[in-house]
């Protein structure tokens, strides 16, 4: 019921996104078009195709590199931030994220899947690793040497887009446990046994909440 | 048997999510290799993934833009995975059907620390094309680099060299092996050199004297057989090397349990 709302609710906004081949509407590119209309420098008028952008930049093109960054930088960011909280720490790592999309380019292939779920799996998983690392002390000298100026969280306003309006509306149709199983290991980066410890149920009903909450997710969104 | 291959697929959620317990997740990519029915699953929700990733998109910075885009200016790019790439690429693929997933999100990983020691330089101020150039050139000469560079569980860590410098160490407790750099160290007289060490509950080991710095940096020195609980330690010690530390560590990093 709710999966079939959403995907009415989807093919309502279908010419509102640019869509690849995958079938996915400006995933990352939440921010791209706000970010294209009001920040001007993502190059050629309209949306361009982060496939397209990601295969120019394997072949060394600097100014697709920042078509990339203007359309993955906000989703990267986010979801970083969502899990480390540190505001100067996850634009660290946004960065790292971007450079690694640079430099590796050239291994990323479309058959496997989007340009950004591959972005966005480098970046959530390097937040979390980060988050587990034990390594806290040496990365805050990392951090202290950066000079990192002083974070304006007004200038941070959440981006709406699409993307946010549709994935509120899908979540809304997983169940409780589904969705806290779900977005606690995403955004907030626990592991499934922190995730069962934290819910008090166990571990294999964790598990599973996650794995059939993520299918229902992806079938509401009509992704994958 | 049967109940342990259902269980592994049962992780295949919390593997998107990124969930599962770094020690286990090698595991779960093992399974992976042999699980079509997993990759097409991990496919297919790592794009529900990103819309979650998507739907908290924040604006950043500019200035992060500008410096973003100048870092990767001067960073050079991996080399397309054609035929006759590492060893281990090589056999990673063999293993994997065709399209298989895993194959490109690990290939990616493979140069991240790489990345991760561009930002560091740049960061620190170090002399980045110099960098660049000898992790290059050690690539080349030597896949223990781009193995530790490349595992999955790679960190990096800077610590400040107490008589000036900076020392960069990317370990992987996975390959047990590190990659030390330093930058900006005091040039010392023709009778003394820069000597590291694994010191920890396994005892203190010498890993080798470092080779003269060239255009400020020193390394990249590979160093394996880490232990639990091991520290890289620097100190300065007569050229030719000693069997245990004679003087003061000039830094001390401690690479974790």
């Amino acid at each position: 019921m709710p999966d079939a709302d959403c995907r009415r609710w989807q093919l309502g906004q279908a010419d509102q996104g640019a869509s690849d081949e995958y079938g996915n509407v400006s995933v990352l590119a939440g921010g791209d078009q706000d970010g294209a209309r009001g920040r001007g420098p993502a190059g050629p008028a309209g949306p361009v195709d982060l496939e397209a952008a990601l295969a120019a930049v394997a072949r060394g093109d600097e100014a697709a590199f920042a078509v990339v960054y203007d359309r993955a930088a906000p989703a990267v960011l986010g979801s970083v931030r969502r899990i480390l909280r540190d505001p100067a720490q996850s634009e660290e790592v946004m960065q790292e994220v971007l450079l690694e999309v640079w430099r590796t380019a050239t291994r990323f292939d479309p058959a496997a899947g989007s340009a950004a779920a591959w972005i966005a799996t480098l970046a959530h998983r390097r937040a979390v690793d980060r988050v587990r690392s034990e390594q806290r002390a040496a990365e805050r000298e990392v951090r202290a040497a950066a000079a990192v100026v002083a974070y304006d969280e007004v200038a941070d306003a959440v981006e709406a887009s699409l993307d946010r309006e549709r994935v509120r509306r899908c979540l809304a149709g997983l169940t409780e446990l589904q969705r806290e199983s779900v977005t606690l290991a995403y955004y907030g980066g626990y592991s499934y046994r922190e995730v069962a410890h934290l819910l008090g149920v166990a571990v294999g009903t964790v598990k599973t909440r996650m794995r059939d909450g993520l299918i229902r997710l992806r079938d509401c969104l009509g992704v994958g | 048997m049967r109940t342990r291959r259902s269980s592994l697929h049962a992780l295949v959620g919390a593997y998107v999510l990124d969930a599962i317990p770094v020690p286990d997740r090698a595991g779960f990519e093992r399974h992976l290799l042999t699980c079509e029915q997993c990759r097409d699953d991990v496919r297919g929700l790592r794009e529900a993934a990103a819309l979650l990733a998507a739907a908290a998109a924040v604006t950043p910075r500019p200035e992060l833009r500008d410096s973003t885009l100048q870092a990767a200016a001067v960073t050079r790019q991996l080399p397309p995975a054609v035929g006759g790439a590492r060893p281990a690429r090589r056999t990673w693929r063999r293993r994997l059907p065709a399209a298989g997933i895993g194959r490109p999100w690990l290939a990616a990983s493979a140069g991240a620390v790489a990345v991760l020691l561009a930002v560091t330089a740049v960061v620190l101020g170090v002399h980045l094309a110099g960098m660049q150039r000898s992790l290059a050139a050690q690539e080349r000469r030597d896949g223990a680099l781009s193995a530790i560079l490349g595992a999955h569980d790679a960190v990096v860590l800077t610590a400040a060299v107490t008589t000036g410098g900076t020392a960069t160490v990317v370990m992987s407790h996975h390959a047990r092996a590190l990659v030390f750099t330093a930058s900006g160290l005091p040039r010392l007289s023709g009778s003394r050199g820069y000597e590291l060490w694994l010191a920890g509950p396994a005892g203190t080991r010498s890993a080798g004297m470092l080779p003269p710095g060239r255009h400020g940096m020193t390394g990249p020195m590979i160093v394996g057989r880490l232990a639990p609980g091991d520290a890289v330690e620097l100190t300065v010690e007569p050229v030719g090397g000693s069997s245990h530390p004679t003087s003061a560590p000039i830094v001390w990093l401690y690479l974790g349990p």
